[in-house]
């Protein structure tokens, strides 16, 4: 069948300045990825990832990023990735880099992937938290992520970050 | 009786050296321009850096002979790289402002093939 096949890249933004994942912007990211693959694979390399790159989705709250990339060249996206050490937004520059959490060929797994990730990270917050009342919001939010099993949606991906925002803080 | 089946037996080589050689020669458009072999290197590094970034510029690249007066030189590439470094070579246009071009006169995964050229033969 003729088709432009892809690859997403799920990756999560770690950095230890709290405004760092608050300040990411979906174009700013986008041509920071952009420079990094031109600057480390040439004007070749550059060009043979700008033709289907594009960021699908951003969350500012846990950091996650969904990239995607043309198959032949996603290799050249994904060996760029650890080479990203700064972030640069309206001229503060914050130390991060990328940690990529899965490839997939669809969005909808790595909404899969991303959903078992939030889940298994909101048992981590709980075993790591010591204040009672974000105790209560996680378990909270453990037992409804656990009930709506059925229906994997966006309430997922939400969930998790307002419980991880809650706890970074 | 009918004859017995032929047995064959395939032997297959595959490329067994891991370097490829390039005798190659530099033409500037104008006359009078030199190199020292230093700056003949830094100048294959950025063409392969310009074209292919900081991840080919680091391939194991080695200038195994240089002539200054005709500029031109051996080089020798891992065999992967062949094909890059053939094409960032095509691709410089110029050096310090001024135009030039690359030549290749010779390919070979063996050295020894380099050392005699029958264009270059001369008949007594």
């Amino acid at each position: 069948m003729v088709r432009f096949k892809h690859r997403y890249l799920l990756c999560e933004v770690v950095s230890d300045d709290p405004r760092c994942r608050l300040s990411l912007d979906d174009r700013v990211l986008g041509g920071l990825v952009r420079d990094t693959v031109a600057r480390l694979h040439g004007t070749f390399g550059g060009a043979a990832c700008s033709i289907g790159f594009a960021v699908r989705y951003l969350n500012a709250y846990t950091g996650i990023v969904l990239l995607r990339c043309r198959k032949e060249f996603y290799q050249l996206v994904w060996s760029a990735l650890p080479f990203i050490t700064h972030l640069e937004n309206k001229g503060h520059r914050y130390p991060c880099f990328l940690n990529t959490l899965h490839v997939g060929g669809t969005i909808r797994t790595c909404q899969k992937f991303l959903i078992q990730y939030n889940r298994r990270q909101l048992l981590i917050l709980l075993q790591n938290c010591t204040d009672e009342g974000e105790r209560e919001a996680i378990q909270k939010s453990v037992t409804r992520s656990c009930l709506l099993e059925e229906e994997p949606g966006e309430e997922e991906l939400s969930d998790g970050g307002e419980a991880a925002a809650a706890a970074m803080e | 009786m009918p004859a017995p089946a032929a047995t064959y037996e395939r032997i297959v080589y595959k490329n067994p050296s891991e370097h490829h050689y390039m005798k190659v020669c530099l033409e500037f458009q104008e006359h009078g321009v030199g190199l020292t072999a230093a700056q003949f290197k830094q100048l294959l590094i950025s063409a392969l850096k310009d074209l292919f970034g900081e991840v080919d510029a680091a391939l194991p690249l080695d200038i195994l002979t240089y002539e200054e007066k005709t500029l031109s030189a051996i080089l020798r590439i891992c065999s992967s790289g062949l094909v890059r470094l053939w094409s960032s070579l095509t691709l410089l246009g110029s050096y310090k402002g001024k135009k030039c071009a690359f030549r290749v006169i010779q390919v070979s995964p063996f050295l020894l093939a380099l050392s005699g050229n029958s264009r270059e033969l001369v008949l007594d």
